[in-house]
């Protein structure tokens, strides 16, 4: 089957990927802040939210970002397994939190940031165990 | 409130399903194709227009539609930081989901990374 090393070259297009999916997230977070007019109590309402959602620029950018990523997201999955490219996939937790800081300005508690940190280190974790497995398996 | 954070937990946690059955697909679609880590721009484009004629990857996109859509609706109303961090629940969904579908080996160590994953959702959800 697949090889299961993952190389510099991997890592590259998974931090871009990464990247890219950060930046996703950010137009997609701009697109419906900017759509919040719409209270959104009942039923009725979601379809000008949606209306407006889609009249943004940001989802634009961010739906071909999506393209983007599909690309080398496929690229990296025909190398490597899917439970080794996903969590090493977690530098999305320090860019999104850095990122929202910058741009959203929202604000992240020191309890928040722990429980990134801990969910940071469990990636790692799975990460690693899943490429000692995989020399094993080879 | 707290109902609301609630569902709004529970539509985060349908997308992440909704996310891994779109990996699980696109995983097992690139697979069937067998070609291992095309190199140039024209041998990526023969590849990615060869797993787009696998119909598994369609449905594959639908579940990611239909994810996106429910996104939009989730961070209309959350945080970025909270939202993509209770959505990393899909770290234990792909890795169910790849050693149940894919046969892929997922060992002891790899269950202790996912635990602490979860312990990080938690904290990250009483902030």
């Amino acid at each position: 089957m697949t090889a299961k090393r993952v190389t510099v070259k991997i890592l590259l297009l998974l931090v871009l990927s990464d990247v890219l999916e950060t930046f996703t997230h950010f137009c997609f977070k701009k697109a419906a802040v900017l759509a919040q007019d719409f209270s959104l109590q009942g039923l009725a309402e979601v379809a000008p939210f949606f209306r407006g959602v889609f009249s943004s620029p940001f989802l634009w950018l961010g739906l071909f970002s999506v393209l983007t990523v599909f690309i080398i997201w496929s690229t990296i999955l025909s190398r490597i397994d899917l439970s080794v490219a996903v969590p090493i996939a977690s530098f999305s937790y320090i860019l999104v939190p850095v990122v929202s800081i910058a741009f959203l300005h929202e604000r992240i508690s020191l309890l928040r940031w722990s429980g990134i940190i801990f969910i940071l280190l469990g990636v790692i974790f799975v990460s690693w165990s899943t490429k000692e497995e995989g020399q094993a398996h080879l | 409130m707290k109902p609301q954070v609630l569902f709004i937990i529970f539509l985060i946690v349908l997308t992440s399903l909704c996310d891994t059955i779109t990996q699980i697909l696109l995983k097992s679609s690139i697979n069937r194709i067998g070609v291992s880590f095309p190199g140039k721009l024209r041998e990526i484009l023969r590849f990615i227009f060869r797993l787009i004629l696998i119909p598994r990857l369609w449905i594959g996109f639908l579940f990611s539609v239909l994810s996106l859509c429910i996104w939009l609706f989730v961070l209309s109303r959350a945080d970025l930081n909270f939202a993509f961090s209770v959505d990393s629940m899909h770290y234990i969904f792909i890795a169910l989901a790849s050693w149940i579908f894919l046969k892929e080996r997922v060992g002891a160590r790899r269950w202790l990374g996912t635990a602490l994953i979860v312990a990080g959702i938690v904290l990250v959800s009483l902030s």
